[in-house]
């Protein structure tokens, strides 16, 4: 009798285990993540998602009221970073994930802005919170702040254009300062937060820091010959490159500046040149390089702000491979925590209440200290306790990274390469 | 900066001779389409990428692999899908641009898509020409396209195989009637223009990244060359190359790098309105007299 006794509550007991398993699997919380999967900063800011989204569950997931509910990703290939494949395949896409999968939220969300600001319309149609980790267009806080009711979803963890371009004229005036330079050539990339962004940089230097915009170029994207801007870079005596790319062949851009050996300095955003890997792969051509990285975190790490060197450390301990894309990952990762605490203040899953909450953020994450400001942009600025940052760093004639902007961070001052001479002695 | 424009328009212009052989061989010479060249040429730089990466192979051994693999790939592309539809051009056409599409989507399906994909350069550092830099890479271009080129009129013009590839574009029939087993020569032709195609991909690929959306640009620029040139003329396929060449460089220096694909597409158009046969074309010269 004992033992049917026994065995009966043994059996009561496993039941119990496992509807409870099932009512944990049944009733996720779904976050979508449609983005360019082909692209680096898509492929590592999906697995920056995952990341969080492991941490979060490990420790029994988000509350949501009184229940505790695990996340889960659905993630969709938009393919919008690739040349020619159109926006409203991208939306398609976007609009599929949101129909077909019911997801609460959305993260990370289309690479190009062309596809975002078309997007924007979706998530307003379907009202499921976006918080957006890629694309920079600054058109997206204008979007909102033009009718902040119906974009009250929209919402932008990832640095913006008009952010970049601050942290890019910025340097280009310590080089006037330290050097003397004041000749500027702009080649950018044929899409719009680039031309954005290039456009954006040299009004300000020619404007406010006396520099002359000696040339301008722009590519297609999936160009790989960039002899004869360069050459004429040289001919018009720049003594500043600002390249602006987000596509796998702008790293060659590298490779042929220093085997032409344009006494021009290169200062500017290439993002294949963000993480360690760019090293071994360009053969060590990069030394002078100044690159950005958009976010803290996003593939370098950071002496002088702790959350930002342990979240590329532990995943590289994760995934067994460094980080590379200097832009996308830290913001998908704090884009995780800053839904999860969302819904636990909201506590529950009702999108108006969710976007609310997020707009109240107030937290320190990877990327510096998280606000959001009226157009529902991540605030950025120069010091990480303040607001949240990026950089721009120096890669160095053996190989290392140097961050050189902001002052807050740096942690060295910037170098010449050896055919460059400075304008002022 | 005239300079600038007469160097780099020359390496342009081989740059595109090189990428163009292949398919002159093949469709221009044999009269045999191969819309898969695009596809055949990343399709020999991912290879020769994966044998050295992953492999580890030296990168001489897995470009010589790379190529000869692209080679077979082109006769078997033949064998089993050209052979069945020989002889009906339009489906010729879309049947290889249908293997070129699998091949090129299947890349990016499988995510060969990024930076890392780059294949090494034959030798490191630069020349100065005048007061222009030229990277070793290029001359390297330069230097085996020109030899290339005069390889493949030799060969097309000397040899019993090359002039067996010429003789089925002029008259299968005739040809047959000759000895030529002209589905032998065809399925040949369509190797060697896809080896061809690898050769010219080792060569270029180093100096940019390994891409899928190259393989259209490739074959759009190749159909170019030789529509420009006039299908079946090694020369005009040469002259072609010289007069894009330096259409683009000059595009490129007087109106920006995004105008310069389109050079390509409009000579194309104008040359089919003017002279459809191409510059130096013999196969549909006595058509348009008529």
């Amino acid at each position: 009798m004992k033992k049917i006794f026994l065995t009966a509550n043994l059996i009561i007991g496993l039941l119990v285990v496992l509807f409870m398993g099932l009512s944990y699997a049944e009733d996720p919380i779904l976050i979508g993540v449609p983005t360019a999967e082909t692209s680096l900063e898509g492929r590592e800011s999906i697995k920056a998602v995952q990341m969080a989204v492991d941490e979060i569950n490990a420790k029994g997931g988000v509350n949501v009221g009184k229940e505790k509910r695990l996340l889960k990703v659905l993630v969709s290939d938009l393919r919008d970073s690739s040349a020619g494949v159109p926006v409203s395949e991208a939306l398609l896409g976007l609009e599929k994930i949101i129909t077909e999968k019911k997801v609460n939220a959305i993260l990370v969300g289309p690479f190009r802005s062309e596809s975002l600001l078309a997007g924007m319309d979706i998530i307003a149609k379907y009202k499921v919170p976006l918080l957006e980790t890629i694309a920079m267009s600054p058109k997206f806080e204008e979007k909102v702040k033009e009718d902040p009711v119906k974009y009250r979803h929209c919402f932008r963890v990832c640095l913006n254009a008009q952010s970049l371009v601050g942290y890019l004229a910025q340097s280009l005036g310590f080089l006037k300062e330290e050097f003397g330079f004041n000749k500027m050539y702009v080649m950018t990339q044929d899409v719009l937060w680039a031309k954005a962004t290039g456009g954006g940089v040299s009004k300000v230097a020619t404007t406010k820091m006396g520099y002359e915009l000696v040339g301008s170029e722009t590519y297609p994207t999936g160009a790989s010959d960039f002899s004869a801007g360069l050459m004429k870079a040289r001919i018009k005596n720049a003594q500043v490159i600002l390249p602006v790319f987000d596509m796998p062949q702008s790293g060659i851009l590298l490779k042929q500046w220093k085997s032409q050996k344009i006494p021009s300095l290169l200062c500017g955003f290439i993002s294949p040149m963000a993480g360690p890997a760019a090293w071994k792969i360009f053969e060590g051509k990069l030394g002078g390089l100044l690159n950005s990285n958009f976010e803290l975190g996003s593939a370098i790490p950071v002496r002088k702000y702790p959350p930002a060197t342990k979240f590329y450390e532990d995943y590289q301990t994760k995934f067994r491979v460094p980080m590379e894309a200097g832009h996308g990952p830290a913001p998908s990762y704090d884009a995780v925590y800053i839904l999860a605490e969302a819904i636990e203040r909201a506590g529950s899953l009702d999108p108006d209440k969710i976007a609310d909450e997020i707009k109240k953020t107030d937290r320190v994450g990877v990327i510096g200290k998280i606000k959001f400001n009226d157009g529902n942009q991540v605030i950025y600025g120069a010091d990480p306790k303040e607001t949240a940052a990026g950089c721009v760093y120096q890669w160095t004639e053996d190989g290392k990274r140097v961050i050189v902007f902001p002052k807050s961070i740096a942690e060295g001052k910037i170098v010449l390469p050896e055919w460059i001479s400075p304008s002022k002695k | 900066m005239w300079e600038v424009a007469i160097i780099y328009g020359f390496i342009n212009s081989v740059i595109l001779a090189l990428t163009a052989l292949g398919f002159s061989l093949t469709f221009g010479i044999s009269g045999v389409p191969n819309f898969a060249y695009g596809a055949m040429y990343i399709f020999a730089g991912f290879v020769s990428w994966l044998l050295l990466n992953k492999l580890e192979l030296p990168f001489f051994a897995s470009a010589l692999i790379a190529i000869a693999f692209t080679a077979i790939l082109g006769a078997a592309m033949y064998r089993f899908v050209l052979l069945r539809v020989r002889g009906l051009v339009i489906s010729e056409v879309i049947a290889t641009f249908g293997v070129g599409l699998i091949i090129l989507e299947l890349f990016r399906y499988l995510g060969f898509s990024g930076f890392e994909y780059t294949l090494p350069v034959f030798s490191d550092g630069s020349l100065l020409i005048g007061h222009t830099y030229v990277d070793y890479q290029r001359l390297w271009i330069v230097g085996v396209g020109i030899l290339l080129a005069i390889g493949l009129y030799f060969f097309t013009h000397h040899t019993k195989i090359g002039l067996a590839f010429r003789g089925i574009a002029q008259d299968e029939h005739t040809a047959l009637s000759l000895g030529i087993n002209s589905d032998r020569i065809a399925g040949l032709s369509v190797a060697f223009g896809s080896g061809l195609a690898a050769v010219a991909a080792i060569l270029i690929l180093p100096r940019g990244t390994i891409s899928v959306n190259d393989g259209y640009d490739v074959l759009i620029n190749a159909m170019a060359v030789c529509i420009i040139g006039g299908l079946g003329s090694s020369v005009g396929v040469v002259l072609a190359s010289f007069i894009i060449g330096y259409a683009q460089i000059m595009t490129d220096i007087l109106s920006g790098p995004q105008w310069k694909m389109i050079i390509s597409l409009i000579a194309i158009l104008v040359i089919l309105v003017v002279k459809p046969s191409g510059l130096l074309g013999k196969q549909k010269e006595l058509e348009e007299r008529i």
